[in-house]
């Protein structure tokens, strides 16, 4: 507890003086609990999530980082390894793939990754999944971008 | 009667390989022969010619298998170790690792090893040179909590990659609660492949630790070696040695457990693994309970395992260190899908396989018990009955030996060595229980469309039963005057004669009975009458003929 207390606190210092380093990622420490993370990531550029922001939402368990953090998508977002209604995600790193080296801005820029090169082999999201595995890219990239317009969309305001 | 002394040391000796008693009676030399009558020569004819069985049967054992103490298993293992070590002339940690990697097969190593030793550094994360280098600093930022460290606190595998000793302790604690997968553990830095071995386990994880983890080595010895397993008795903390396959599958183990080798299941001839294995998912049928498992786990395709799908998705990882990555539908591996397997999210290796019927067993299964619910439960009773007779057989015999025998023997004023034949008729009938049990099994899954075979089926099975009743009940029932008896009474005598004449009666037509199911009843003739088959058919039938000197002189009841 106290460790993975420790450890976080020293990704939040870290997160703060880089503040402007990683222009795609923006990690916020929930105000009350060090252990609740939300991060706004951008979608990569030639990819249907161009142009989009999409929140993530990071558990962070007393175990870290000997143990993953969960994450999952709080905004909607149509992509073969991500559940469309829960936003959980499929990725090997947040599962037993995990290093207790990662930290939550390096899982986020894995996410981006995963973003621009999903993997229709494991998908969470069948649709989706059928789509590419099909090889119906076109078919993919319009319903991907056309949520991404719905949901990822910064409003005003 | 020297013979007869030689014949009960033979027993002795051999009584520790029987398969469900290792016996606990004493064998006094004795010279009185007094309580020997004429009358006894077909019993010693007939044991002596069952001992010289036993003895042949007790050396093909010796020959297949070999029961391993755990004291066995780490000897055998500190051997390989230190040869590979010799062998290759690296250190015993990596040695060790090696063995690890290649699933203890010596062989493996080794061909592996000089065919590309780089190719294999690599793999298994044998590190010739460091590929991080701190020198000449005081300070060192940890890569786990980030804290910059007295170089002191900072250690690392091969590779040089530095994390301080408590962060290593975590990682390793995790490890190692993880499971047996921390015996390829590797340094914590994501790319790096670098092995962590046993000489750092034992420098920076705790005395629980290092335990768990000697413990997953030893187990690993005898899990991931194919030719040995654990012996599945509970409690028991031998495994077999399997060496070469003789006809027989049946292995006993020191603690008298006896099981099927390929399955591990109870040992249960005359019945294939196949069908102890669907009998057993039968049984375990609250059938919606049943459709869970079915639906939801399956055995990992390499390691056999079951890997409940707790996930969306239908790529599979199993559970270290066999992390075999698979598909859930087709249990194909995953590097095999793709694009190759059609780009559809359906797998269509499964449709494909469907259509043609493989998968339809599960289906057929499930049909069968909606519509024959009846017929399992006819066949269902009489198998866990026989399984409950065998439970109180096995007590009624330690109940024999630890109580009964010296009483008899001192009513009778006879050595409790001359009683033996009392504990070989117990120890026959928990055999032909389990027997019996099995072919009810058996006869559950006899096809419907060979009405012969199943009616000269169910004509042995009958005959065994009826004989085991005879021979249980003689045991059992007509023994207990002779508990509550004054003293001596020639009556003792003949029923001794008699308990021994249907023992081995029952044994010899057991003994065909197996052997005929184990050929499919291949003597039945499948279009013939049941007339002619029961006198064609040589084997149960035949058994009956050789002793019936011995029947005859024991059918008084
Ligand atoms: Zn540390
Ligand atoms: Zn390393
Ligand atoms: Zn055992
Ligand atoms: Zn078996
Ligand atoms: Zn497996
Ligand atoms: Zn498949």
């Amino acid at each position: 507890m106290q460790a993975s207390r420790a450890r976080l606190f020293k990704e939040y210092k870290e997160v703060q003086r880089e503040k402007s380093a990683d222009p795609d990622i923006q990690l916020v420490c929930d105000d009350s609990n060090i252990f609740k993370w939300t991060a706004l990531i951008k979608g990569p550029s030639e990819t249907p999530y161009e142009g989009g922001v999409f929140q993530l939402a990071f558990s962070v368990p007393e175990q870290y980082p000997l143990q993953p953090p969960q994450v999952r998508f709080l905004t909607k977002i149509f992509h073969p390894n991500v559940h469309f209604k829960t936003g959980e995600i499929c990725l090997d790193i947040l599962k037993n793939a995990w290093s207790p080296a990662w930290t939550l801005q390096s899982v986020c820029r894995a996410i981006i990754a995963l973003m621009a090169h999903p993997e229709p082999d494991s998908p969470l999201n069948c649709d989706s999944g059928n789509l590419l595995r099909s090889g119906d890219v076109r078919g993919y990239q319009s319903m991907a971008r056309m949520y991404t317009r719905l949901a990822a969309s910064p409003k005003k305001g | 009667m020297d013979s007869e002394d030689d014949m009960m040391d033979a027993n002795d000796v051999e009584s520790g390989d029987d398969d469900y008693y290792s016996g606990e009676m004493e064998h006094d030399c004795y010279s009185d022969d007094g309580d020997y009558g004429e009358d006894d020569a077909d019993y010693d004819y007939i044991a002596d010619n069952l001992e010289e069985a036993d003895d042949i049967v007790s050396r093909l054992q010796q020959q297949y298998y070999t029961v391993l103490k755990e004291e066995d298993i780490f000897q055998l293992q500190e051997d390989d170790i230190l040869n590979v070590s010799a062998v290759l002339s690296i250190s015993r940690v990596a040695a060790t690792i090696l063995l690890c990697y290649y699933n203890w097969s010596v062989g493996k190593v080794s061909d592996e090893w000089f065919a590309n030793e780089e190719v294999v550094r690599k793999t298994v994360g044998l590190l010739n040179e460091r590929v991080v280098q701190i020198s000449n600093v005081r300070e060192v930022i940890c890569g786990i909590c980030f804290e910059s460290l007295p170089v002191d606190s900072i250690t690392s595998a091969a590779c040089g990659h530095p994390f301080c000793k408590e962060c290593w302790s975590g990682y390793i604690n995790t490890a190692i609660n993880d499971g047996p997968g921390c015996l390829l553990l590797r340094c914590p830095d994501p790319p790096c492949q670098a092995a962590v071995g046993q000489d750092m386990i034992n420098e920076l994880a705790s005395v629980e630790d290092k335990e768990k983890y000697d413990r997953y080595l030893l187990r690993s010895y005898v899990e991931n070696n194919k030719k040995t397993k654990w012996c599945p008795a509970p409690g028991c903390e031998n495994a077999v040695h399997f060496t070469a396959g003789g006809g027989s599958l049946d292995v006993s183990c020191l603690c008298s457990y006896s099981f099927c080798w390929n399955c591990t299941e109870e040992a249960h001839r005359p019945v294939d693994c196949g069908t102890v294995a669907k009998w057993i998912l039968k049984n375990s049928a609250e059938s919606e309970n049943m459709n869970w498992i079915l639906a939801n786990s399956k055995p990992c395709p390499k390691c056999k395992r079951p890997i409940e799908k707790n996930h969306g998705c239908m790529h599979m990882t199993c559970t270290p260190p066999c992390k075999f990555e698979f598909c859930w539908l087709c249990l194909g591996g995953w590097s095999d899908h793709g694009e190759r397997t059609g780009g559809f999210y359906a797998c269509n290796r499964y449709e494909a396989a469907k259509q043609e019927g493989a998968y339809d067993e599960a289906e057929r299964r499930r049909e069968m018990a909606k519509n024959s619910l009846e017929r399992y439960t006819h066949y269902y009773e009489r198998w866990a009955t026989n399984q409950s007779s065998r439970q109180k057989a096995l007590s009624d015999l330690h109940q024999m030996q630890t109580v009964n025998l010296e009483k008899l023997s001192n009513i009778h004023c006879t050595p409790e060595t001359q009683l033996k034949f009392i504990t070989d008729a117990w120890l026959q009938i928990i055999e032909c229980r389990r027997v019996l049990k099995w072919t009810y099994a058996y006869g559950y899954y006899l096809p419907e469309h060979e009405p012969a075979k199943r009616q000269f089926f169910e004509y042995v099975q009958g005959e065994a039963e009826s004989g085991l009743e005879r021979l249980h009940q003689c045991a059992e029932k007509e023994l207990q005057q002779f508990l509550i008896a004054e003293g001596p009474s020639k009556e003792f005598h003949e029923f001794r004669t008699k308990l021994a004449g249907l023992t081995s009666v029952t044994k010899n037509y057991f003994e065909n009975l197996v052997k005929a199911l184990e050929n499919g009843l291949a003597d039945v003739d499948s279009r013939g009458a049941c007339s002619q088959t029961t006198t064609s058919s040589k084997e149960p039938v035949a058994s009956k003929g050789k002793n019936s000197k011995c029947k005859g002189g024991t059918s008084k009841n």
